[in-house]
């Protein structure tokens, strides 16, 4: 049952004037909001130009399909942090798997990003004692 | 696609085996538990037969090598492969008789190369 507060429409003050825009052309308008965590991301980031993904829990979205950057993917999907590789100049790379898709993806971590997620990352493997003692006995 | 004067047409006319494209070791199809197996189990290259954006078969078949482990919920480990051509990306469940010692190299080489000091995570 709907409530009436006001006995009618459009007689109340009118909505005050927004002079900031928070979605399109505003101050925010570049930012991003990280879809695992919520964070609001601003794109500058120290050590890379192109921010892919959030430097607090690490997740991306889908967006791109085989070319970085040209956002022609349909799929929009939530991209979590599978591994970490690295490459033969020693930098990180961290391996993004989509959620809904099943894609994979491998992006360069920045300079921002959080290191106690980057290192839980990186011993994922060795973290079950299972597994990596049975590697280890192997040798 | 399946060209029969190919290297690895073994593969694809059912001989139960193929010729590794890094090391040529020929390898059965099968690992022993019967698992169909997709890279070899000595170095852990792979071959790009499969185009996982678009789906069904792919016409690249560039070398594909390991670059990373990855760990499922389970426990289980997967190695990320990377095609040296298109640069695509794939994930195979590891086989019993893989090699170890290229596998726990894989897993432990993020740590030898941090990008910054780990000594401030002995205080944690």
């Amino acid at each position: 049952m709907p409530r009436h507060n006001r006995t009618g429409r459009g007689r109340g003050r009118p909505q005050r004037y927004k002079d900031v825009l928070h979605a399109h052309g505003g101050h925010r308008s570049h930012d991003f909001r990280c879809a695992s965590c919520r964070l609001d991301v601003s794109p500058t980031a120290p050590g890379t130009a192109h921010r892919n993904h959030c430097p607090h829990c690490l997740a991306s979205l889908h967006v791109d399909r085989r070319i970085p950057g040209d956002r022609a993917a349909d799929c929009r999907g939530r991209m979590e942090a599978l591994g970490m590789s690295v490459r033969p100049d020693g930098e990180w790379l961290i391996i993004h798997e989509c959620v809904s898709c099943g894609e994979l993806s491998a992006n360069r971590v920045a300079g921002d990003d959080n290191p106690l997620a980057l290192v839980r990352l990186a011993l994922r493997p060795l973290a079950d004692p299972r597994t990596a003692g049975r590697a280890l006995l192997a040798l | 696609m399946s060209n029969p004067t190919s290297p690895h047409a073994h593969h694809t006319l059912g001989l139960g085996t193929f010729a590794c494209a890094w090391c040529g070791l020929t390898v059965s199809a099968y690992a022993s538990d019967g698992v169909p197996r997709n890279h070899c189990p000595s170095c852990l290259h792979s071959r790009h037969v499969l185009d996982h954006v678009e789906g069904g078969a792919s016409d690249c078949e560039g070398r594909m090598s390991p670059i990373a482990i990855a760990v499922l919920r389970t426990g289980d480990w997967r190695v990320i492969h990377r095609c040296v051509r298109c640069d695509e990306l794939t994930s195979n469940p590891v086989c019993v008789d893989d090699n170890q010692l290229i596998l726990m190299r894989m897993a432990v080489r993020p740590l030898a190369q941090p990008p910054f000091p780990l000594e401030a995570f002995g205080t944690l």
